[in-house]
């Protein structure tokens, strides 16, 4: 696979504070690429120097083979970028605003083909106010579109989305992928990237902690396998007899907040799994959930901490 | 280009709230002086005339007064009834002629009488001076003199020229200094705040052909906002405005002025309040100290001396000069320098600080 997006030794600081370490990937064509880290870890830093809206201190990005410092104003014909929550002018309609943007490029799409494709062609009258969120959004992903770009950024496309419109939006993406363009996309939902995304790269700090496909991130944990359950009161007992089943090392158990009694135990191997699963069994457990670790969980492993954590304040 | 003009345009003429500022605010501010002080002609308005005597020089008086275009005159016989008009403003003053006035008796009375309101000081003084220039044309008469000195009077404006011609010129500077000023000011920072600014750098289009777009379509209000105050203040209130086509081009110079400080804002504040609030801390001592409504010579001699480098005075000041005067703008050349130095100024803070995006 052809690389479209090669990042080296990118460093970018703010006086003292250094937003971005040292970081290098390369995003190869036609995949989904996603930057996932908690707010604050770099990642929307990290996608405007690619798209040239700010100047790394130092490294090298290269965009199509191109210099993104030197070469921007060729880059800039062939990406789309859809900004984290932007707006666009308010006293045009979505036809207008799409007609405006298609001008600024040598090459641009029809208005009605571009909002066909994300379902709003009842709308190029309308200005964005008389839109709903996951219509804004929509919107502001096919605005990224109107020079049939090579490379596609989206910064949170889905930040603040009900769970249909999140849906929807991730069909829309998977369109573009199909396409045959190349995707970059920052997130903070660990179910968006796995389910959207060929690989990932983890951030924390500034730093890129992990990068590869999902289920590979996933597979590489200590403790792969996972069973969840509830019982009808506390229960000490079978937890310690779980604990020396598989070996302390092997496993990890812990209480789970909010229900009485919720317990979560990842495992090393099938066996252990099987072994653990019987005892629990045993107790007559209210429900019992048995699967694998999520990217989530990798994320957790990596980082050391949970990206609701930070969401409530405590990370 | 085109299109972006095109689309500045379309949102300029769709957002109500900026037209209404741009328009529909001076042209209030036009009707409104002009019913006050338009279609004046420098009529002193209606005067009572109390005439008591009979005699030759009273009949003479009587029929000058009529016969005079610069006032009305409302005859009375009973001078209690007059004062009643004059305390009710139905008059602006009344003339009295006494009793055997003019009659070549040595009890005559020699006096004519002005009874006025004070309050009316214009009528006032256009009254005392007919009536002065009536007598003393009399005494020279009745004493076979002829006059050997005299005043001869010259204006360097149109004599026709009253406060509804300063006032118009005062409203145009206005209308171009707060549309373009807030305009510019809250737009850009607005723009910035919602990100379009930075949505915007992620295309090809170069910043400097965004900036011209947006100043050409500002013009464009401009120069509509000229036209209706002029045809207004012109057609509707008699103005006297001459030189159309000195006063525009300095009238567009003074939208350039004024959307470069509007940028200059804009560069300087974070936040859209923050644009507006600046905007209005920059507008509103200009608006009332720079000329626009009384003319900056009554003001204390040093504020004076500091107002008129404000960008509004010098603009007016060449305005009036072409507009009314018809002078020539280079008269007094550091009106022009004044301008021109304030938009370099403008357009330094904004090119060293306004930024499409964040670097």
């Amino acid at each position: 696979m052809k690389n479209v997006i090669e990042v080296k030794n990118l460093t970018k600081k703010y006086g003292s504070l250094e937003a971005v370490k040292n970081i290098s990937f390369e995003v190869q064509q036609g995949e989904i690429f996603g930057l996932l880290g908690e707010n604050g870890a770099g990642k929307t830093t990290t996608l405007e120097m690619i798209e040239g809206l700010r100047k790394p201190t130092s490294g090298q990005i290269n965009v199509l083979g191109k210099d993104a410092y030197r070469e921007l104003n060729q880059i800039k014909e062939k990406i789309g970028v859809q900004l984290q929550s932007s707006a666009y002018f308010d006293d045009l309609k979505l036809r207008e605003i799409l007609e405006l943007f298609g001008s600024f490029y040598r090459m641009s799409l029809y208005p009605s083909s571009l909002l066909k494709m994300v379902n709003l062609q009842d709308k190029a009258n309308s200005t964005i106010k008389n839109l709903s969120g996951g219509q804004r959004q929509r919107f502001s992903i096919v605005a990224a579109l109107v020079n049939d770009p090579q490379i596609v950024f989206l910064d949170e496309p889905t930040t603040g989305l009900d769970p249909i419109a999140r849906r929807n939006l991730w069909d829309i993406i998977a369109k573009i992928k199909k396409q045959g363009k190349t995707i970059i996309l920052t997130t903070h939902y660990m179910e968006e990237a796995e389910n959207l995304c060929d690989r990932v790269a983890i951030m924390d700090k500034g730093e890129i902690v992990a990068i590869d496909k999902p289920h590979k991130l996933v597979e590489s944990l200590d403790n792969p396998f996972k069973v969840e359950f509830v019982l009808q009161e506390n229960n000490p007992a079978l937890l310690e007899n779980i604990m020396r089943l598989c070996n302390a090392r092997e496993c990890d158990i812990k209480t789970l907040p909010g229900k009485t009694a919720h317990y979560e135990i990842k495992l090393q191997s099938q066996q252990s799994l099987n072994s653990a699963l019987d005892l629990v069994q045993k107790e007559k457990p209210e429900s019992i959930k048995v699967g694998s670790a999520t990217l989530e969980d990798a994320f957790i492993g990596l980082t050391g901490k949970s990206i609701q954590d930070e969401e409530n304040g405590n990370g | 280009m085109g299109k972006l003009l095109w689309a500045n345009l379309k949102m300029l003429f769709r957002g109500r709230q900026a037209l209404f500022w741009a328009l529909f605010f001076p042209v209030m501010f036009t009707v409104i002086f002009g019913f006050f002080f338009g279609n004046q002609n420098s009529n002193l308005g209606t005067i009572g005339f109390v005439n008591q005597s009979d005699s030759e020089i009273a009949q003479n008086l009587d029929k000058t007064l009529s016969e005079s275009k610069i006032l009305e005159l409302k005859k009375e016989d009973n001078l209690d009834v007059a004062k009643a008009m004059l305390k009710k403003n139905e008059i602006g003053a009344i003339i009295q002629i006494p009793k055997d006035f003019g009659k070549n008796t040595p009890s005559s009375s020699k006096e004519i009488i002005l009874i006025s309101d004070p309050s009316n000081t214009q009528t006032n003084l256009g009254i005392q001076g007919f009536l002065q220039n009536f007598t003393t044309q009399l005494n020279f008469q009745l004493q076979n003199a002829k006059p050997i000195y005299s005043v001869k009077v010259e204006s360097t404006a149109d004599p026709r020229l009253n406060y509804f011609d300063f006032v118009l010129v005062g409203i145009l500077g206005l209308a171009l200094m707060n549309s373009s000023v807030q305009g510019i000011a809250i737009t850009m920072a607005k723009y910035r705040e919602d990100k379009i600014l930075k949505r915007i750098t992620t295309t090809p289009l170069k910043s400097w052909k965004f900036v011209i777009a947006q100043v050409l379509s500002r013009l464009v209000v401009n120069i509509l906002q000229i036209t209706i105050i002029l045809l207004i203040g012109v057609y509707g209130f008699n103005a006297h405005v001459h030189n159309l086509g000195t006063i525009i081009p300095l009238a567009l110079l003074g939208g350039v002025l004024f959307q470069s400080i509007g940028f200059a804002i804009a560069s300087a504040s974070k936040t859209t309040d923050a644009a507006q609030g600046l905007s209005v801390v920059a507008t509103i001592p200009m608006m009332f100290l720079a000329g626009v409504f009384f003319p900056t010579d009554l003001l204390p001699k040093w504020l004076a001396n500091i107002v008129q480098y404000l960008p509004l005075a010098p603009l007016l000041r060449m305005i009036r000069q072409a507009g009314l005067e018809s002078a020539s703008i280079l008269t007094n050349p550091k009106n022009m320098i004044i301008v021109v130095a304030w938009i370099i100024v403008a357009l330094t803070i904004s090119m060293l600080r306004f930024r499409l995006s964040d670097e």
